[in-house]
């Protein structure tokens, strides 16, 4: 187990650090142009030397588009994660430190909000403010908060009752002071496995959002958009959906098995 | 019995703050009703003369009594979109649903409950290991990415299966199964994820425990031991975590739906949103997030009347 463990790291790690050296590099080697500019006699080109991965129905370039997706999804997915951790983290501390009647109001309205497929809420509250980059992060970070609230108050509940706890507050420690010194570093394990696979989640829901017309706009690169358009020339020009459903696929695997590896080692429950 | 009666007072208080969400989220929205039936290039007085008609000028509190006070009432209110009544509208486009929402869940077990078992029978092993690699490529790919994928395949290339469109399987049951199972095993793909691996965690507990020992050293077939003892004992934890997919399940049917032009629920939704019909957009996801809780207690309650070792009083 430990050796498919480490090789299952490694390939997850491997993964995520292709996928982020390519968001934080390709605005250097490519030019923004480069992704948006059509060749009209180029449309819907098979893989060649000219273009590695083929073009799409407008001659833009698929690998230009794809590299300059994963900044697109990578930097939605970091921001909404980061927003729900901004929202939920205090929630959740709140909820699970001080208990009673407050936990008892908050979990009764985030178990509300669990029962909005988390996808359903972002597309509402997209569709609502009216789809662009900027509200996509806002749709995605809030349909997240509600989990990411529900994990944080577990971990809190369970760090509450240990005995160092009981041990600070004996010695008087003030519940500010306790949340920030004892609570909050103890809960960081179980908050770090989280956000990894909701980063998952997030690039998983950006790219159904833009792909249903309410996240990113055209003519931005994103993976979601792009299979959106490669729908109709399906049948001509297959590589126009599989280079960015690729993409996707190999960013998700890699934040998963990091997701999961992260889990084995910093997860006390299973250890 | 308190149990019960505890559970359906906290199923009440949750749907009452479900339908406090639904009517919240919609009323952030720029612009209103009266603005959507009559466009933005209307003549505000008469604007302003349907705003009152339809009490949008009320306080949001009266808004929202004769918005519940509707819902329970089974006036729902009429779409803009379709200019129907909502209510028959979304009993029809909920039972489409349910036929793919059953087919994804059989399918999705169908993977998922032999994948574990094989997974747990050889811990460790290659078998293992190729069992989580595949649950993991099932859960990394985009639900809408494989079902262009299966349309690629069984649509445009085999041509054995119709690409997009909605069959009554009143009508035609055989159809409407054809039609929707490129769009159920598209969402199963996604699901056998977690689903195996509870098979997984689940079985080998029981392979571990005393009576699978028992039942082997009376020399009862591996057949009979994995199926017939250890399964039963480890499919509550299953089914408890399919039920949860539901939630999931409900999200994702609106990608896929939209995708596979299956005119249920979230193709419903979709439209609803693309078209912001505020009074169908409110019905749509107060339904759904109503359907998802419910199915959570339904799940919950089957599995203490299953498993007597939980059975509380």
């Amino acid at each position: 187990m430990r050796k498919f463990l480490s090789a299952k790291a490694l390939i997850g790690l491997a993964l995520v650090l292709t996928v982020v050296a390519v968001a934080i590099l390709a605005p250097f080697f490519i030019a923004p142009e480069r992704a948006t500019q059509m060749v009209m006699s180029a449309r819907l080109q098979p893989p060649s030397l000219a273009y590695p991965l083929g073009t799409d129905q407008l001659g833009r370039d698929l690998l230009a588009r794809v590299m300059l997706g994963a900044q697109t999804s990578l930097m939605i997915a970091v921001l909404a994660v980061g927003m729900s951790i901004v929202l939920g983290l205090p929630l959740g501390i709140i909820s699970g430190y001080f208990g009673g009647r407050i936990d008892n109001v908050l979990m009764r309205i985030i178990d509300a909000l669990l029962s909005f497929p988390a996808l359903l809420l972002a597309l509402t509250i997209s569709a609502v403010l009216g789809p662009n980059l900027q509200n996509t992060i806002i749709a995605i970070g809030i349909a997240f908060t509600p989990f990411l609230a529900r994990i944080v108050r577990g971990e809190a509940l369970r760090v509450v009752q240990m005995p160092y706890v009981e041990a600070a507050r004996a010695a008087g420690t003030r519940d500010v002071q306790m949340i920030l010194r004892h609570i909050l570093p103890n809960i960081m394990p179980a908050l770090i496995v989280q956000a990894t696979i909701s980063l998952a989640f997030a690039v998983l829901a950006e790219a159904a959002l833009s792909f249903l017309g309410l996240g990113t706009q055209p003519p931005m690169a994103s993976w979601g958009l792009m299979i959106q358009a490669s729908r109709q020339f399906l049948d001509l020009a297959p590589w126009t959906a599989l280079v960015p459903g690729a993409a996707l696929a190999i960013t998700i695997l890699g934040l998963n098995l990091l997701g999961d590896v992260l889990r084995d080692v910093l997860d006390p429950r299973v250890r | 019995m308190a149990y019960l009666v505890n559970r359906l007072m906290s199923v009440a208080l949750t749907l009452f703050l479900i339908s406090i969400v639904t009517f919240g989220i919609t009323n952030i929205l720029p612009g209103d009703v009266a603005m959507m039936i009559m466009g933005t290039q209307s003549n505000p007085e008469a604007l302003e003369g349907l705003r009152q008609s339809l009490g949008l000028n009320d306080p949001l509190l009266v808004q929202y009594g004769r918005w519940i006070g509707g819902m329970l009432s089974g006036n729902w209110g009429e779409s803009l979109l379709f200019n129907e009544p909502i209510a028959p509208l979304i009993a029809q486009k909920v039972l489409a649903s349910g036929l793919i929402v059953v087919m994804t869940m059989m399918m999705a077990l169908a993977f998922a409950i032999p994948l574990g078992v094989w997974a747990a029978r050889h811990r460790d092993r290659w078998q293992d290991t190729t069992s989580s690699t595949v649950a993991l490529l099932g859960l990394s790919m985009p639900d809408f990415f494989i079902g262009i994928m299966l349309i690629l395949l069984f649509a445009a290339g085999l041509g054995w299966l119709p690409s997009s469109g909605f069959v009554d399987p009143a009508e035609d049951f055989l159809g409407a199964v054809r039609h929707a199972f490129m769009p159920s095993l598209a969402l199963a793909l996604g699901l056998m994820a977690h689903l195996t691996r509870m098979t997984r965690s689940a079985m080998m507990g029981i392979l571990n425990q005393e009576f699978i020992r028992v039942a082997r050293a009376k020399g009862l077939p591996e057949r009979t031991v994995v199926w017939g003892y250890a399964l039963p004992n480890a499919i509550g934890p299953v089914m408890t975590v399919a039920g949860l997919q539901i939630g999931y399940l409900f999200g994702s049917i609106i990608v896929i739906e939209s995708l596979f032009s299956y005119t249920g629920m979230g193709w419903l939704t979709y439209q609803a949103l693309l078209n912001r019909d505020i009074p169908l957009i409110q019905s749509t996801i107060f339904v759904i997030a109503a359907v998802v809780m419910l199915v959570n207690l339904a799940v919950d309650l089957l599995y203490r009347v299953i498993d007597p070792r939980i059975r509380l009083g």
